[in-house]
């Protein structure tokens, strides 16, 4: 049996004054351990809300999900959670950060200082412990939320766009420094994003979904050695590849998202990257702020 | 790499350069200036009305202003004035941070008390007077009632602010990490309010002090605002004049205090950013 399991999974989003919006529709997928995938899409495909129901914080309408042959119903430690803005505690130190699951899990004092060396191994981040999150770069921010995540040893890291919020010079950079780190930790990741060049680098397996009910379209392995080279011609040629089929799946959307869209990309197919860009993070911003906490 | 926070690289401005020591002092120095010429504009003034009851000479006022701090009937005073502060800030407090982060926290606290609390707070503070006499008696009860009654609101608010402000995915990066309720409690939610909390601090002391001088003119027979108004009554002007800077004086000392306060309590927030490679 598959580490985690995916199955007929439907979500759908009721508004005031507004038709119920089928997001997700019998979405069903495995992971194997030890795999990396990617899920690929268009903004507003529902990748979030996937990830967000496999973090636990939120419930499907129908289907389940198993991880490890135990079904998911709420957060858990067997889960590390790197978020979009990584939600790295401000007023806790980077060592208070990382060590947040364990101090909550009781562990003692020692088997907290060992993991901590671990992880600041692994990081590189040693001699910034005592720092606050507020002093680190992009590249280092990114690194507390992962080994944060991987603090209490999760089954299964769950990254939702880790790179979405650094800018286009800086993320070539740091998705080596991601590889690098996952290649420890020797864990098994499902990771969102809306960026090829970024899933094919990064995964052994990228699920592409359409825009229409996250319909999967695609789900292509990607057979190159690591560390990867973007510049060989097999890099390219899954690139362009998935951006092909990224395209499908943002046509796919069809008409009932229209609304959706800012009347100035409204019509713009010529300019396809510039509205799909903005559209991500227009989405982004929309979607984060109605996810509130369920407490 | 890219800079982060709030560093701004200083591309040479085009201000007159007096040396370092000097820069430091800016901003002393304009604000001494700015009292110089008030204290100009005032004796001018006085000049003109010749009338000390209506406006006293500076020089007048100042001496009263210095032998006040050494006069003991006014220390005592003011000390009585800051212990009711004080005490009135204590209860307003224990009130209402938990009733904020309560409202904050909680949906249904908020959906069942903010109307109370909205139309309570619309009262006039001093509408409170006859009420807090009859209740209290003279003294220092009133006083201490109109003070937590005008800091328990601001203290309340900014709670709130600060709990509704805390970005959700706090709760479920801690919650993913096995947190329990008490431990969301305990490390989100004070800690992500705190900043608004210790904003709320300020404003409740800022509106204590101002109250607590106003009730001491009507329910009490000693403490600070008492004084002014025994001045007022022996037309000693410029005891009256020395004695209102004093009370802005204080007030300004004790805002600062909590601005220190504040810097040592959310550290965090006050860090560099991110510079360099
Ligand atoms: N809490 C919500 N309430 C209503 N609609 C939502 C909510 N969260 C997301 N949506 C909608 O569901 C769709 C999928 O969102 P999301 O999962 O964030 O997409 P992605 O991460 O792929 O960009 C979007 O159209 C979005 O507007
Ligand atoms: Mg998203």
């Amino acid at each position: 049996m598959a580490l985690l399991e995916v199955k007929d999974i439907r979500k759908t989003f009721t508004q005031k004054r507004k038709p119920p919006h089928i997001v997700l529709e019998n979405l069903s997928f495995s992971v194997e351990r030890g795999q990396y995938v990617s899920l690929l899409g268009p903004s507003g495909c529902g990748k979030t809300t996937l990830l967000t129901m496999l973090g636990g914080f939120m419930s499907a309408d129908t289907g389940q999900i198993y991880l490890a042959g135990k079904k998911v119903e709420g957060p858990g430690p067997d889960r590390g959670f790197v978020f979009q803005n990584y939600a790295l505690f401000p007023w806790m130190t980077v060592q208070e950060n990382i060590l947040y699951s364990l101090k909550v899990q009781n562990f003692n004092k020692r088997e907290r200082e060992k993991r901590l060396q671990e992880l600041l191994d692994i990081s590189h981040l040693h001699g910034s412990e005592n720092k606050y999150p507020i002093q680190l770069s992009g590249g280092m921010q990114q690194r507390v939320a992962v080994v944060r995540a991987l603090a209490s040893r999760p089954e299964i890291l769950l990254l939702d766009e880790p790179l979405g919020a650094i800018d286009f010079q800086m993320r070539e950079l740091l998705q080596e420094e991601l590889a690098a780190l996952v290649e420890e930790a020797q864990t098994t990741v499902v990771m969102v994003t809306h960026d090829v060049n970024e899933s094919v680098y990064l995964s052994d397996r990228v699920i592409v979904m359409s825009a229409n009910k996250g319909r999967i379209i695609k789900d292509m392995y990607i057979d190159l050695p690591r560390p990867r080279s973007r510049q060989s011609q097999a890099f390219k040629e899954y690139v362009s590849e998935l951006t092909e089929l990224v395209r499908q799946a943002f046509r796919e959307g069809g008409s009932y998202r229209q609304a959706d869209i800012p009347a100035r990309d409204r019509g713009v197919d010529n300019n396809f990257v510039a509205s799909y860009n903005r559209m991500h993070s227009r989405y982004t911003n929309v979607a984060n702020g109605r996810s509130r906490a369920v407490k | 790499m890219e800079r982060h926070g709030s560093t701004i690289p200083d591309v040479g401005n085009a201000r007159l350069s007096l040396g370092d020591a000097f820069d430091k002092y800016r901003g002393s120095f304009y604000t001494l200036i700015v009292l110089v010429i008030l204290m100009i504009i005032w004796n001018l003034a006085a000049n003109k009305i010749q009338n000390t009851l209506l406006l006293p000479y500076f020089s007048e006022t100042a001496m009263e202003f210095i032998t006040a701090w050494g006069d003991p009937v006014i220390m005592f005073n003011l000390g009585l004035t800051l212990k009711r502060v004080f005490t009135g800030f204590l209860y307003a407090f224990i009130i209402g941070v938990p009733l904020g982060l309560l409202m904050g926290y909680s949906a249904t606290a908020m959906q069942s008390l903010a109307p109370l609390m909205n139309s309570i707070r619309q009262v006039p503070i001093m509408a409170w007077v006859p009420l807090s006499i009859i209740w209290f008696g003279l003294g220092d009860g009133p006083t201490v009632f109109l003070i937590a009654m005008s800091a328990v609101f601001p203290l309340a608010i900014n709670t709130i602010a600060g709990v509704e402000g805390i970005d959700s995915n706090y709760y479920n990066a801690a919650r993913s990490m096995g947190a329990s309720r008490r431990d969301l409690v305990r490390d989100i939610v004070v800690p992500g309010a705190m900043p608004n909390i210790l904003t709320g601090c300020r404003l409740a002391m800022g509106a204590g002090w101002m109250s607590v001088i106003c009730a001491e003119f009507i329910a009490t027979s000693a403490g600070f605002g008492f004084l002014m108004v025994e001045a007022q009554v022996r037309l000693e002007t410029a005891q009256l004049y020395a004695l209102m800077v004093m009370s802005g004086l204080v007030g300004y000392a004790i805002d600062k205090v909590f601005v220190a306060f504040e810097r040592k309590m959310t550290s965090w927030r006050f860090k560099d950013g991110f510079v360099g490679s």
